[in-house]
């Protein structure tokens, strides 16, 4: 009876084109682009910030502090004329303008006059602000601590010490070190490890929207009842759609796996890595499988036709994915979005992906979203059952 | 093999089924005519064990239907007036998905399809998609899939709603073939000749009760009227227009029967002298009788009425 209902499944979501897109193309391109479009943002290598300077000052410091910032990977230079527009005309995010007597700061306690003016883009946020004005402290510093050292250095030969005197150093990989937790020495987090998680969630959830189109269809045609006759009971129908669903969703998670870890690099970015425990990532996958089936099961007894099951179907799924930290990433939430987003069942599969792909997770640290992720399913399943039975009877 | 007595089927306060008894006996084709509404479907509903009903008693097979619904199911078989398959699917996919359904051993479901396909005349289509079959052969597919278990007992809902008449035709041999086999058909329909065609028995449903039921001869017998009824071979309907509009105590009831009104010898005399030159072929001539078209009309506006 079961490998009927799963032939049949199969044969009917492999001949839908659209289902075939929506389940497998979308969360694929999806990854490709939102991993290579992120790619930059986990690359301490790479410029996050386009910045220009004016310099009114033309003094040795202020071409000392010019090229500390020129030698920061996190940031990069233009060129622009001393009659410079506003940042976005020039193409840039901050414009650094070195008043003339910058040089006096160095010398004098009382040097108001000769601040440096940043001027900032309107569209920069208050993160990126900050972060470039500590660069630029910091660069103001390394200048201000090798004055301090020269001059020491000169005091000591002049005192016939020799070379004897320590500098005191600001080199940041001498002053801390970074370690990413669950990661091992020197290993950083990737845009890969951090979306493919997010679009597998999502695209399980796209199962929705073939699997209600189907079942609708076969309430509308009366095969239901048809099968009904044949001895069909709920259970057996809707473990005759569970199933054959959760065969195809490990697909999809399998598929999304190999795009992550083969297709992703071939564009650049870094390929996906499964640090934890494969049983973990069985675990996530199945439980968040039977949510995602249980909810689509529960919205196609639910709605009436097919065109209401895609289109509510579509915008519960945008607005879960929304909530959960798909789309925008929880980490960037405020405090109570992040807090909110706890009630999407996406953002518990999410944070079991994340536990395996990027933390290292085991079986016991994703006990806890598994269990919420099966019991979403079953909760789901029960009710589902409990509205097909009234609907039946009311039509009959 | 299908006995109901005092049948109480209500919809809130709604009766749909008036305390109804009906008896269907074993190798018969029993249609069950009634307006929309009169109850028809729900009966139907209520023997496939879809509809709970809330009095009366029911068994099939001599075996009480709630406590043996299983059973009782396994050798029944319900062709709904929707075609209740999987579009997308090929003929045999659709033949293999519903007979797996069913848990029939491989060897026997090879042989039910074989023979489904065969009274279906669905052999050269069984790798074609059902989307792309005409309404006929859909049709022929959805009584084919009521024959994977083979079924004593086949309900037929409608069967040839919106077919051609050829199609239709080859469906109803395919229903009479059924009475070769001893298969216990129910048949509803709308279409009287149908029911005329192929049944041997017949109940008139109005309103929720069975307001008149036998053979169909014995329901068609009407000693007081003066109509006679000639059976003509199948004729074209301009045809018989014409034959109408020259003999205006002739009325056409279908494509195979004319009433005339008035049963004396020249009457019939001229109006089969008058067929015979149109080349219209005559099969039978029953006197005292009326149409079943007739019957039912009277007896359901007569029902309505009194409502």
């Amino acid at each position: 009876m079961f490998k009927a209902m799963l032939i049949k499944e199969f044969l009917l979501v492999s001949r839908d084109k659209h289902a075939l897109a929506a389940l497998f193309i979308m969360p694929a391109v999806f990854i490709l682009i939102m991993s290579l479009a992120l790619k930059d943002v986990f690359n301490e290598e790479k410029a996050l910030i386009e910045y220009a300077v004016v310099d009114h000052d033309n003094s040795l410091e202020s071409y000392a502090i010019i090229s500390k910032l020129r030698a920061n990977k996190l940031m990069n230079e233009h060129n622009i004329s001393e009659s410079y527009g506003k940042p976005k005309e020039e193409g840039v995010q901050f414009i650094v303008v070195i008043p003339k007597g910058f040089k006096n700061q160095f010398s004098q306690s009382d040097a108001n006059n000769s601040a440096l003016q940043i001027e900032v883009a309107s569209d920069i946020g208050q993160s990126h602000l900050m972060l470039f004005k500590t660069q630029i402290l910091s660069s103001v510093m390394q200048t201000r601590l090798d004055a301090v050292n020269l001059a020491q250095e000169m005091q000591h030969a002049r005192q016939g010490k020799g070379s004897s005197y320590q500098k005191i150093s600001f080199d940041e990989k001498k002053m801390m070190k970074v370690h990413y937790a669950a990661l091992e020495e020197g290993e950083k987090p990737t845009s890969t490890q951090q979306s493919v998680p997010s679009w597998i969630v999502f695209g399980l959830f796209f199962v929705i929207i073939p699997m209600s189109t189907i079942f609708i269809s076969e309430r509308k045609q009366n095969t239901l009842m048809r099968l009904s006759t044949m001895n069909v009971s709920l259970p057996v129908l809707f473990g005759g759609k569970i199933i054959p669903y959760m065969l195809i969703n490990q697909l999809q998670v399998w598929v999304m796996i190999a795009v992550g870890m083969f297709v992703v690099p071939l564009f650049g970015a870094a390929p996906l890595t499964i640090g934890g425990d494969l049983s973990a990532l069985f675990a996530v996958s199945i439980a968040l499988s039977l949510s995602a089936i249980g909810l689509s099961i529960l919205i196609a007894t639910v709605v009436d036709s097919v065109e209401q099951a895609t289109t509510i179907g579509g915008i519960i799924n945008i607005l879960l994915g929304a909530i959960g930290g798909i789309m925008v990433p929880k980490f960037v939430m405020p405090e109570f979005m992040r807090e909110f987003a706890n009630v999407s069942p996406m953002s518990w599969g999410l944070e079991g992906f994340l536990d395996v792909f990027l933390r290292r997770g085991t079986l016991n640290d994703v006990l806890y979203e598994v269990t919420g992720l099966l019991l979403f399913g079953l909760v789901s399943l029960l009710l589902a059952a409990v509205v097909f039975n009234y609907k039946i009877r009311r039509v009959a | 093999m299908i006995k109901i007595q005092n049948l109480l089927k209500k919809y809130d306060k709604k009766v749909a089924l008036n305390h109804l008894s009906l008896e269907i006996k074993a190798g018969t084709i029993f249609g069950l005519l009634g307006p929309n509404g009169a109850g028809k479907t729900t009966l139907i509903s209520i023997l496939n064990g879809l509809t709970k009903y809330d009095e009366g008693t029911l068994s099939v097979f001599d075996l009480p239907l709630n406590e043996n619904l299983h059973a009782i199911r396994k050798r029944c078989a319900l062709v709904p007036q929707s075609l209740a398959f999987y579009e997308n699917l090929t003929v045999i996919e659709n033949l293999r998905f519903f007979g797996g359904i069913q848990n029939i051993p491989a060897e026997t479901l090879k042989k039910n399809i074989d023979y489904a396909v065969e009274t279906n005349r669905l052999g050269s289509m069984l790798k074609q998609r059902s989307s792309t079959l005409s309404g006929g052969q859909k049709r022929r597919l959805n009584i084919a899939i009521g024959l994977l278990n083979d079924p004593d007992i086949l309900f037929f809902d409608e069967p040839t709603v919106g077919i051609d008449p050829e199609s239709r035709n080859e469906i109803l041999e395919t229903i009479l073939s059924f009475k070769r086999e001893n298969k216990t058909v129910v048949y509803t329909s709308h279409y009287m000749p149908e029911i005329e065609k192929i049944c041997d028995e017949v109940a008139i449903i109005n309103a929720g009760e069975i307001i008149r039921q036998g053979t169909l001869e014995s329901m068609l017998r009407n000693d007081e009227t003066d109509q006679v009824v000639i059976e003509i071979y199948e004729t074209p309907l301009p045809e018989l227009q014409a034959v109408c509009e020259k003999m205006p105590s002739l009325r056409l009831i279908s494509e195979t029967n004319l009433m005339l009104e008035g049963n004396s010898s020249q009457q019939v005399s001229e109006a089969l002298t008058l067929l015979e030159s149109l080349s219209v072929a005559v099969r039978n001539i029953r006197y005292g009788t009326t149409t079943l078209e007739s019957l039912f009309i009277s007896l359901t506006s007569k029902g309505r009425a009194d409502v």
